[in-house]
């Protein structure tokens, strides 16, 4: 039978309840027994999601005057053990301009890299689906600054058919006060949605913005919040020692109604919360962070003893470090069952492993020194690889020879990160290394082009 | 009818099982469950839906072998519209969209003024197999009933629906088995859109924000918005 709307009329519509019920629990049990994932860091929302061993690793480079053309690049990277060129940088496209390229994001079918420029507040869009080892730059927004007022575009959040933008910065003063952008997939302007500065839920909202993330189960979209350009622009020894730049940072985190996009609640999470990351495990509804500047886990979930259910509360969880260094907690990697937090810390160029397995009690159970600056961190759905990269932001990235620019690859088996292959960006003049996302070679959607096998069609009853 | 003979019953679940078991390729690995729905939904008419993007248009054939615009099926009521292929076993791709439609639809003849307004529109994916017969097997009874606009449609070729897909942005590619051979399976993300009367989509959901309180206010907020609820 090649049509199956019997077979589903039988099991949603005419089967008795018994029925019904172990019928679904076999397709639950059957679809469950075949999950496998992405990498943890994307918005989960989308497709062609990678079910093992990723192929390439695309970073994402700021450029350096003297290196190559000195622009901002899309590096490209075979990262297959299975390949000849394991470890070896394959294409590198670059954006003909430096713009503090920083983070980039997948659109939900996973065709299309957006990345964003501090800077340039621009928007590079590069196609990956089609060929996955030579990305290709199609397609270059530059309307951010007129169409929303805000500036310094930074996480790229796919949601259906478009793409959710977490901002830093606004066109006016160049500081903190920002927003939330939506694009449509076309790179279209859809709406804005400014950070709230009011008091809500009994805290002041500030204005500032950085990292969105999603909860669909709760309805809820989640913001953490940095600071502006007139700061991230600036050398970072500079700002530390200006009192009144550094009481320009993010001291808050909000949660809004995703249907509404309206803000229901300000979290007062003080030091810079950046990284979000909702717990993936089905029936989780927690998300953690980071802070920057006071070096903390933070832990928001539902508010205990709330009875409405959509009241949250964030609780401080675990130190990261030694706070009093300001070692800079700057990237979180969350396992995909929830239960491990990987935290990178800049200033030591720490690799932190933390047991989440109960997160309220969170405690560094590993640490080992990745490099003498490291900045993000990825790993693969299953947490057995684990990349590392080495730049911040131009101003903030260290000088001379601790000015490291690194893509590292480890493999982790649960005890020790072991070196798996490591590209020198400093030594191939690509830029500094920042954002990492993968991708596997795919069918083409044009293979659909082919005819299928022949099929009867028969009448079902 | 009912599935009550414990024989039958047994072929219903032993076909289920290998279908299921033949979908594990195709489902998408990480949307392993039904949506989840740990919140009550705003009241209708209280959000404001985004205007995402126009609908494109591009000439369809439906189930009676006819040929008939997407715009004239995407204005004047307001449209859930998605993509199928009618021999899809993964069972949170057309199967569970089919029985989130099927409930939704139940949902808006409660309703008879407002299901007036709503239609639903399937495009296949598969205009070589899904043939206008093939989709009149498919659709029953469901695009000829009065009560309720449902209509099942292809486009003629498959380089007529490539550019459709495109401007949804619905993928979709063709599993292939250890031979690099075409299977029969399109391995596709689950996407519905939602366009309002004058042809723009309003909200897209994937898998993860299928929850049918959720479309059924979306739907009342767009018939609301045009302020003749």
């Amino acid at each position: 039978v090649s049509v199956n709307r019997p077979l589903f009329d039988a099991i949603f519509k005419e089967s008795d309840m018994k029925t019904r019920t172990i019928a679904m629990g076999v397709l639950m049990l059957l679809t469950s027994l075949g999950t496998q994932a992405d990498e943890t860091c994307n918005s989960p929302y989308m497709s062609k999601l990678i079910k093992g061993q990723e192929d390439f690793v695309h970073v994402l480079t700021l450029g350096v005057q003297g290196w190559g053309d000195g622009s901002d690049k899309l590096v490209t990277i075979d990262a297959n053990p299975a390949s000849k060129k394991y470890g070896k940088v394959v294409h590198s496209v670059s954006m003909k301009e430096r713009g503090e390229a920083h983070h980039m994001g997948f659109t939900d079918d996973r065709r299309y890299l957006w990345a964003g420029g501090l800077e340039s507040n621009k928007i590079h869009v590069f196609d990956v689906g089609s060929n996955p080892a030579e990305p290709k730059l199609v397609r270059t927004i530059t309307d951010v600054g007129a169409k929303t007022g805000y500036g310094g575009p930074h996480t790229f959040y796919a949601m259906p058919g478009r793409m959710l933008i977490g901002m830093l910065s606004n066109t006016a003063d160049k500081g903190g006060i920002t927003g939330l952008a939506v694009y449509n997939n076309q790179g279209q302007f859809v709406a804005k949605y400014p950070m709230p500065t009011s008091q809500i839920g009994g805290v002041q909202g500030d204005g500032y913005g950085y990292d969105v993330a999603i909860n669909p189960a709760k309805n809820a979209l989640l913001t953490s919040s940095f600071t502006g350009l007139d700061n991230y622009r600036r050398e970072l020894g500079a700002v530390v020692g200006d009192a009144a730049a550094m009481k320009k940072f993010g001291n808050t985190m909000v949660m809004w109604n995703l249907k509404s996009m309206q803000p229901t609640q300000v979290l007062s999470v003080p030091g810079a919360p950046l990284e979000i990351r909702w717990s993936l495990n089905p029936g989780d509804n927690w998300a953690v962070t980071a802070t920057a500047l006071t070096s903390k886990l933070w832990l928001v979930k539902p508010k205990a003893g709330d009875t409405s259910g959509d009241q949250w509360e964030a609780k401080e969880i675990a130190t990261i470090g030694d706070p009093a260094k300001i070692p800079l907690p700057v990237d979180i990697s969350l396992t995909a069952d929830g239960k491990g937090l990987w935290v990178n810390t800049f200033m030591d160029g720490m690799t932190r492993y933390f047991d989440l397995s109960k997160p309220e009690q969170a405690r560094e159970v590993y640490a080992k020194q990745t490099g003498k600056q490291v900045n993000m961190i990825s790993q693969s759905w299953d947490g057995k690889r684990v990349y590392i990269t080495s730049s911040l932001l131009e101003k903030w990235d260290k000088t001379g020879g601790d000015n490291e620019q690194f893509l590292r690859a480890f493999h982790w088996d649960g005890k020790e990160l072991k070196p798996a292959f490591e590209v020198d960006f400093a030594k191939e003049k690509l830029g500094r290394a920042h954002h990492m996302k993968f991708s596997v070679k795919a069918d083409s959607a044009r293979a659909l082009a082919a005819p299928a096998a022949p099929m009867a069609v028969a009448r079902a009853r | 009818m009912q599935v009550a003979h414990p024989a039958r019953r047994r072929v219903l679940l032993a076909t289920l099982a290998a279908v299921a078991t033949g979908a594990r390729a195709a489902a998408d690995p990480t949307q392993p469950l039904a949506p989840r729905m740990d919140f009550v939904p705003l009241r209708a008419g209280t959000y404001t839906l985004q205007r995402i993007q126009t609908c494109p248009d591009a000439m369809l054939v439906d189930a009676a072998a006819r040929r008939v615009s997407l715009r004239e099926l995407t204005t004047g009521k307001i449209t859930l519209l998605s993509f199928f292929y009618t021999y899809c076993t993964d069972p949170w791709g057309c199967p569970f969209a089919y029985a989130t439609l099927t409930g939704l639809r139940d949902s808006l003849l409660t309703d008879p003024a407002l299901a007036r307004r709503v239609r639903f529109v399937n495009i296949s994916f598969d205009p070589t197999h899904d043939t206008a017969e093939t989709l009149r097997l498919y659709a029953g009874k469901l695009h000829a009933n009065p009560q309720f606009e449902w209509r099942f449609t292809t486009a003629a070729t498959m380089g007529q629906l490539l550019p459709l897909l495109d401007s949804f942005g619905q993928d979709v590619a063709v599993t292939h088995d250890a031979q690099g051979k075409p299977t029969r399976i399109r391995n596709h993300m689950l996407k519905m859109f939602l366009v309002d009367p004058q042809g723009m989509v309003r909200e897209i959901y994937s898998l993860n924000f299928l929850q049918q309180p959720v479309l059924l206010n979306d739907i009342r907020t767009l018939a609301l918005e045009a302020g003749r609820l």
